[in-house]
């Protein structure tokens, strides 16, 4: 049986879904079995394990970004991204 | 943002060699991803999506192994890491694997499809950053079609095949050398269409000479053209049609009939010489880069080469020519002339014309820079071997030496003073030459046009290059196709150039020709007579309508008509002269259809005048 979770956060580091940003959630992303979608006002439903889909997202600060996550550990998934972009991926200041 | 409208069959470029030619694509790539577009079978697919992740695979491995093989500290080599993160990018295996299972394309073509698709929309977003990510994905992209071409054919390396048809097709490329254009001549190429190039690119001027119908800029849209796809070139127009109907197909054959008979015709004139309607002579000449282009330019009536390109030795090869080769190119055309001048310029390089014989630092603004005469005389040990071989070649007719740009009576100066020394050297080792050469000045800078009379004095004939000439004088990059509509000969400022050189040249007693772009086009020409050139030289194929035009028209009406231009003060009201008053005897003479292209051309390039 596949779980779906899904989440809905603000970005809120000074430089938004960038570089060092996205190569992060990719990164956390790909760690989990589950298939992970982003989608915000510029794309939907980009894959969460693409440095190319999020950095299409073009999320700016102040911006919402969703998440769904279908399958195993999905709302394990959610959760820790909502964390890496509440901690403001680990940017300085 | 613009939206692309319902894909017509019809796409729009520049009309860069006339003529009209029907028959399937064969595809290039640019160069630096050489492959053929390849359609798939269903059942290929699941090969081609395994091809694609080994080249991935081949590809990240050789980017690790350049890590591992250097100091990991320098912060230069994380884009490499990165390279290796995008390869295997989800997004990128997807946009891939849909090309090769829905659109059934072949491995290379679903990676380089794939790649525009998602460069495309990165270099759409707003933020500098991440259009540069577009680049990074250009480069992946094309490092993992080199690896998929190592894996097919066992070579990687770069350049693409060399261009070769076998069965009569349409080359359809990114953007073809004067190389490439040089190899059609003997393949059965019935016509090209390029994404880039210009009307006055090296490329555009080799089909001129070939007689292939071309049509070049075209930019992107072609870009989905299919190998055997069944396109019309209209060269006149400057316009493709894919997928013709056959009622397409009918009227294309009856112009390229049309056209035959009207170039036949003309050709059957070749033995006539060259007058106006009351009987002055008009020198007519031919422009050619290649040895192989003399019987052509005799087929079409030429009275000489008024220009040989001597830079066409240099191309696609390591070495600069030795001095043996350049003897045997020069006295080849030399003696295929029999008898009649050949002008040969020395090599015109750097610039944009780029050889890898002969390396040159990169410039920002190369045609202000290291070029033509000037890279020469910074190479004086190359020029003098190049003009051992002009001396050398002399023994069998006539030859004059020809210097591209000159700007200065010193640069003049010192290529004779070279021309002496290549004079000496001939004599030293006891080979037959002519008693002296004939040296004369390309007038290609407004500089040089405003100096006409020392120049005129220094020289023994000047030579008005009108496409550099347009180019320097009006500041019209001519290669840029959004400036293409700028770079037009018929600017008053031009023509007033080209009158005070033709001036200069009558008051030191030396022969003034014009061996551009313009002289090739009827209206071009008939100013040009009326502002008193007397020998012009162009493409080959273009000779037999430059005589019928010149034959419309009596002297003394020439001369009044092109007075009347030189006062006025704008191109376009040049040209709008010009068809006033040669426009119907010029159609009634050449075929209709032609007329109205060369009064078209001239109108596109002066201005956005309307054209009938």
């Amino acid at each position: 049986m596949s779980a779906t979770a899904r989440g809905r956060f603000t970005i809120v580091n000074e430089r938004g879904l960038h570089a060092r940003a996205a190569s992060k959630l990719v990164a956390l992303a790909s760690s989990f079995p589950c298939e992970i979608t982003l989608s915000n006002e510029n794309e939907s439903a980009v894959t969460a394990k693409s440095v190319m889909g999020v950095l299409l997202l073009c999320g700016a600060r102040g911006t919402w970004l969703d998440v769904e996550a279908v399958g195993e550990r999905a709302a394990e998934a959610v959760e820790a991204i909502g964390r890496l972009v509440a901690s403001r991926f680990g940017e300085d200041g | 943002m613009k939206e692309a409208a319902a894909p017509t069959r019809e796409r729009l470029g520049i009309a860069a060699s006339r003529g009209i030619a029907v028959g399937p694509a064969i595809v290039l790539e640019r160069r630096d991803i050489g492959f053929a577009r390849r359609k798939i079978a269903a059942f290929e697919c699941d090969a081609e999506v395994a091809r694609f992740e080994a080249a991935v695979v081949d590809a990240q491995a050789s980017w690790r192994r350049t890590l591992a093989g250097v100091d990991s500290k320098r912060p230069e080599l994380a884009i490499l890491e990165a390279y290796v993160q995008l390869a295997s990018d989800e997004l990128l295996q997807r946009e891939v694997s849909a090309q090769i299972r829905v659109h059934r394309r072949a491995a290379e073509w679903a990676v380089s499809a794939a790649v525009v698709e998602l460069a495309t929309r990165l270099f759409a977003v707003d933020d500098p950053y991440i259009r540069e990510r577009g680049h990074d994905i250009e480069f992946v992209g094309r490092q993992i079609v080199r690896a998929l071409l190592a894996t097919a054919s066992g070579s990687v390396e770069g350049e693409r095949e060399s261009l070769r048809v076998l069965e009569p097709a349409i080359v359809v490329a990114s953007e073809l050398s004067p190389a490439d254009a040089a190899a059609m001549m003997t393949m059965p190429v019935l016509g090209f269409v390029t994404e880039k190039g210009s009307r006055t690119s090296h490329t555009a001027i080799m089909a001129r000479a070939l007689g292939i119908p071309a049509v070049l800029g075209l930019g992107t849209s072609i870009s989905d053209v299919a190998p055997g796809q069944l396109l019309i070139v209209d060269g006149t127009r400057g316009a493709i049609l894919l997928d013709p109907t056959d009622d397409e197909l009918d009227a294309a054959d009856r112009l390229s009939e049309g056209a035959r008979v009207v170039g036949e015709r003309l050709r059957a004139r070749r033995a006539e010489a060259c007058v106006t309607a009351d009987g002055e002579r008009v020198e007519l000449h031919a422009n050619i880069g290649l040895e192989a282009e003399a019987p052509l330019a005799l087929e079409h009536g030429a009275e000489g080469i008024g220009l040989y390109r001597t830079e066409f030795l240099f191309v696609d090869r390591r070495t600069p020519p030795t001095e043996e080769e350049q003897y045997e190119a020069f006295a080849g055309v030399v003696r295929a002339m029999n008898g009649r001048p050949v002008t040969l310029r020395t090599f015109d390089l750097g610039g944009d014309k780029f050889v890898s014989s002969l390396p040159l630092p990169a410039e920002l603004n190369p045609m202000l820079g290291l070029r033509a005469v000037r890279l020469q005389l910074a190479r004086p040990e190359l020029l003098l071997e190049h003009l051992v071989a002009m001396v050398r070649a002399s023994a069998f007719g006539e030859v004059r030496v020809l210097v591209p740009m000159v700007g200065s009576v010193e640069e003049l100066e010192a290529v004779r003073a070279l021309l002496d020394r290549a004079f000496e050297r001939v004599a030293a080792r006891n080979l037959p030459a002519a008693m002296r050469l004939a040296l004369g000045a390309m007038i290609e800078v407004p500089a040089s046009a405003l100096i006409a009379g020392h120049l005129a004095s220094a020289a023994d004939f000047l030579s008005i290059g009108s496409n550099d000439l347009v180019q320097y004088a009006l500041a019209v990059d001519r290669g840029n196709r959004d400036l293409a509509h700028l770079a037009t000969p018929f600017h008053p400022a031009v023509l007033r150039l080209m009158a005070n050189v033709v001036e200069a040249g009558h008051a030191h007693d030396r022969p003034v020709s014009v061996c551009g772009e313009m002289a090739s086009d009827p209206m071009g020409a008939l100013l040009l007579a009326g502002l008193g050139v007397r020998s012009l030289s162009m493409e080959p194929a273009a000779i037999p309508r430059v005589k019928a035009a010149l034959a419309t028209a009596a002297s003394r009406e020439l001369r009044d008509v092109a007075a009347r231009a030189l006062a006025m003060p704008r191109a376009s009201d040049v040209v709008a002269l010009l068809r006033e008053a040669f426009g119907v005897r010029v159609r009634d003479v050449l075929d209709a259809s032609e007329a109205s292209v060369s009064a078209s051309e001239a109108s596109v390039s002066a201005s956005e005048a309307s054209v009938s």
